[in-house]
């Protein structure tokens, strides 16, 4: 994925689904999973389909995933922060 | 009591400034991380050196630093408005900011609270890697990553050409842009092409830019399938020769890890609604805020600026914002002037937006792409068959039952992505022509009391 | 059949069924009125020993054969009901209700906190006593009134929305028919099922129904499948149902719903039609909720909406004949049971249609009840 090369030295680090991720500060954690080539963020809770980011700000809530145990958190939005726990939404709030 | 903006965008800013300005004290509430929305979406501060990536980024900045550094206009970021309510002259507003609950009581209030893509539905658009122009623009601008390596750019408006040119210049294969209706419908609009000649500038630079990169632009077509891999993620997408009615003549397949399509721009009329401002139907069947020349909305005290009294790009947010915050100066008591010539530009600006609107149609062929399994609603996954079903077997004659019956606007984004489509759907469904569909019908999809999720346990301690 | 809510469609389901021809008429959409704002409670479990609770047995399963004839699609289901308290007196006041009400057939059993547990894993451990009652179930009313009137037209009846009922005519007593903005139909036998309106419209043949508008919220939050199973309430929310008073009573009341939402209520108000949405009392409704399931904490509130339930001052709904006017029938005022009550409401008013004997004395429900009574002006209570 290419990247801008202006960018500041990737010093934090979070997981998504357990692997270790390194981010921009400033950046947000839809962003540094996208660039990470992952595109699947949340499974729906009906169909069990794939989602990802669609419109990017925040409007569209497709891009949900959940930090630190809390669901329904925007991606595109929410900015990243060292030692996150970010994990695919699977379903709604708790689905098991 | 401070005068009020909500939106941090052109228009917001704008307002913010002039209104500071004149002598009031400004309290501009933005749902963002930074200022700028979305058209000066830029990287973050610890980022060193901007994207060169875009044209009126300077200009941006240095507005955004102006209201940053004014002593008399407060910022809150991250901010968001649950609630809204006006009586008796004052608005509240509830807002929710960094995990707590803040009410804001205000006589003077400037909505400037933008846009953001309009989305058409179709087979497989719920793929990861199908995005909207706006998305992929984002990313780029306020993110600097680009979502992906094979991108195909498709759709109608004049914000496909920035967007493919961004992504182009970073360094992504491009290999469609798609205008789904004709570069002749410019003609019908001449004299308004001629009287904003920073426009065809403005064309030029993209039509360079395509050049250096390889980008070949083609007209009356569009993507009308995407398609997806194993895991589930966009590997593909189907174009389409389309009619000038965007009925399909001729499909292709081409490959790609990016689609970013969009139909131009939905106003955001949520709070507008929840203020129960007049509203309008516009010529694009979009919803739009009714005001006087002033920027007044029906509500007095409550002005309005940018996208959503009728989406018409940035010039004109600013130009509205500037008669906003100067407006709204006046009404909270401070002397200022709103000059004929501040006048003079928002109403050249907004003749021209509206011969974009005659030029960029979005016809109701896409209906025709639908299958039965498409989904229409993304937050409940429902599909075009269901919404159907609501229509012709429980009896729905108006898109709120039909939305009630089907769960379509029930989900996370209250009907933000869908609703447009499904009233024009049930509109179809029903027989009625796009052109009867009534303002109120179009109008009703906007309203939401709640205007964004806020968490129970914030609803439960607050006053 | 004016008015094509739960109460109308049910009513006109069981009017096909018996070999009637039924035209339904509303103002607007399928549910448009009170049936479009409720949660779809089928409850047993608030009901004390009374005519009503007679009705609501009834009701309880017939609703479950209306899901078999018309071959469901409304999202019913038998998922029980648990009634909470933590009060001393509240405590004795369900075990004494509970007791009345096993003594009329309703399978009610109490439940410790350990067993409260086993049923709602999420309940506050600060809950040590409630009822089970395995005969409460839910659906969704909209898609229930729209099924029925399906079924309706799929059995040769007919559903017009969008005119006004303007007169009922009648000659030498009897009913002839109803005018309305666009038409006149004429009928031996009108039905007005217009919930919260229905007083209105009985004063269109110049009777009296004092059915009156209280005003409830509801809480919708994010989708959160697999959090509560059962209807959870506070038993407190029985005496809001009875009391009389016209300011706010609320309890709390939580369930989830088939989509994976949950609808916290519940709040009453006398307010006649007041339509704006009042914070305070949404804040109250989720202090409640988060009382009894403190994990609600952690969810989003996605949308609220009101409504407005039918009630007659004795707290009975109305159903039968009118006073006035032969053929002229009214089904209406069911307060906040009208979804449970609407399959026994349509028994009742079948049965006294087609002269054959009702399963129940329905009497107490009779709308002639409230003849000699003042009309005060509007068909409504001042509030």
């Amino acid at each position: 994925m290419a990247t801008l090369l202006a960018k500041p030295s990737a010093s934090i680090t979070f997981t998504f689904n357990g692997e270790l991720i390194s981010a921009v500060p400033g950046q947000s954690v839809g962003a540094a999973i996208l660039e990470t080539g992952a595109r699947t963020l949340r499974v729906t809770r009906f169909e069990n389909k794939p989602r990802g980011m669609f419109c990017g700000i925040g409007v569209c809530f497709d891009c949900l995933v959940v930090i630190d145990g809390v669901p329904n958190q925007r991606a595109c939005l929410i900015e990243v922060r060292d030692g996150m726990k970010v994990n695919t939404q699977v379903g709604g709030a708790w689905s098991k | 009591m401070k005068i009020v903006v909500v939106g941090g965008g052109p228009a917001g800013l704008s307002a913010a400034l002039n209104a500071a300005l004149s002598g009031a004290s400004v309290l501009i509430i933005d749902s963002n991380a930074n200022l700028g929305g979305q058209y000066w979406r830029h990287l973050p501060a610890s980022w060193s050196g901007q994207s060169e990536l875009h044209l009126d980024l300077d200009s941006g900045l240095l507005l955004i630093s102006s209201v940053i550094s004014h002593p008399k206009i407060e910022i809150w970021n991250d901010a968001q408005i649950w609630n809204a309510t006006h009586e008796n002259g004052v608005t509240t507003l509830r807002v929710i900011t960094s995990g707590v609950e803040k009410t804001v009581l205000s006589k003077t209030l400037i909505l400037a609270t933008g846009a953001y893509d309009r989305s058409l539905p179709f087979p497989g658009w719920d793929i990861p890697g199908v995005m909207t122009p706006g998305g992929a623009q984002s990313l780029l601008k306020g993110q600097g990553i680009a979502a992906g390596k094979k991108v195909v750019v498709a759709g109608t408006g004049p914000f496909l050409l920035p967007v493919a040119a961004g992504l182009a210049q970073f360094g992504c294969d491009v290999i469609e842009l798609l205008e789904a209706n004709s570069p002749l419908r410019w003609f019908k609009s001449l004299p308004t092409l001629i009287s904003n000649l920073s426009k065809i500038g403005e064309a030029s630079h993209y039509l360079s830019k395509f050049k250096k990169f390889g980008v070949k632009p083609k007209f009356k077509q569009t993507v009308v399938a995407a398609h997806a891999d194993t895991n589930g993620v966009l590997v593909a997408v189907s174009i389409a020769n389309i009619d000038s009615n965007f009925n399909i003549k001729k499909i292709r397949k081409v490959n790609c890890d990016l689609a970013a399509i969009g139909w131009g721009f939905t106003a955001d009329t949520s709070l507008a609604g929840a203020l129960s401002l007049k509203q309008i139907v516009t010529k694009d069947e979009g919803v739009a805020v009714w005001v006087d020349e002033n920027q007044q909305s029906s509500i007095k005290g409550i002005f309005a600026a940018g996208e959503i009294t009728g989406i018409g790009g940035s010039e004109l947010s600013i130009a509205e914002g500037v008669i906003a915050g100067l407006a709204a100066a006046e009404f909270a008591g401070f002397k200022t002037k709103i000059s004929n010539d501040h006048k003079k530009v928002r109403n050249r600006k907004r003749k021209f937006a509206s011969a974009l609107i005659n030029s960029y149609p979005v016809k109701s062929g896409w209906q025709n792409w639908l299958s039965e399994e498409t989904i229409i609603c993304r937050c409940e996954e429902v599909k075009y068959s269901k919404l159907k079903f609501a229509v012709t077997e429980l009896g729905a004659t108006d898109s709120r039952t039909a939305k009630l019956l089907s769960r379509c606007g029930m989900g996370m984004c209250q009907g933000r992505i869908c609703g447009r489509s499904v009233v024009d759907l049930v509109a179809n469904e029903i027989g009625i022509s796009p052109s009867d569909i009534s303002d109120k019908e179009r109008i009703s999809v906007g309203n939401r009391p709640i205007i964004t999720p806020i968490s129970i346990e914030l609803l439960a301690n607050g006053e | 059949m004016i008015g094509a809510g739960v109460v109308g469609a049910s009513c006109a389901l069981a009017l096909t069924n018996a070999g009637l021809r039924v035209l339904i008429i509303d103002r607007g959409p399928v549910a448009s009125g009170t049936s479009g704002a409720g949660e779809g409670n089928i409850l047993v479990s608030d009901k004390e020993p009374s005519p009503e609770l007679t009705l609501a047995l009834r009701s309880r399963n017939a609703w479950f054969e209306v899901n078999d004839d018309i071959g469901g699609g409304f999202e019913l289901d038998g998922k029980g009901g648990v009634v909470i308290s933590r009060s001393e007196s509240g405590i004795a006041n369900l075990r004494k209700l509970s007791k009345a009400q096993r003594e009329n057939g309703i399978d009610a059993q109490e439940v410790n906190a350990a067993e409260l547990k086993k049923l709602e894993p999420h309940i506050s451990p600060t809950i040590e006593y409630g009822v089970y009652y395995p005969q409460d179930a839910q659906c969704q009313p909209m898609l229930a009134a729209a099924q029925m009137i399906r079924a309706v037209k799929k059995r040769g009846g007919k559903f017009i929305q969008g005119e006004n009922v303007i007169a009922i005519n009648s000659n030498n007593g009897e009913v002839t028919g109803i005018t309305t903005n666009k038409n006149s139909y004429s009928s031996p036998i009108v039905l007005n099922a217009t919930g919260t309106w229905a007083g209105d419209i009985a004063k269109l043949a110049g009777s009296y129904l004092p059915i009156a508008p209280r005003r409830g919220f509801i809480l919708v939050t994010v989708p959160a499948p697999e959090l509560i199973f059962h209807k959870v309430y506070d038993a407190d929310y029985v005496a809001n149902i009875a009391s009389g008073a016209a300011e706010l009573q609320s309890s709390a009341v939580v369930e989830g719903t088939a989509s994976g939402t949950i609808l916290i209520g519940a709040s009453r108000e006398r307010v006649g039609f007041k339509s704006e949405f009042e914070i305070p009392i949404l804040r109250q409704l989720a202090r409640q909720a988060i009382s009894v399931f403190p994990i609600l904490k952690e969810l989003q509130l996605l949308r609220a909406y009101r409504g407005f339930r039918p009630y007659a001052p004795d707290h009975l709904p109305v159903i039968g004949e009118d006073g006035n006017i032969a053929g002229l029938w009214h089904a209406a005022g069911h307060e906040g049971a009208g979804i449970v009550l609407a399959p026994a409401t349509a028994e009742l008013i079948t049965a006294q249609i087609t002269g054959k004997n009702p399963f129940m004395d329905p009497t107490p429900f009779s709308p002639k009840r409230f003849m000699n009574q003042d009309p005060i002006a509007g068909g409504h209570i001042a509030s």
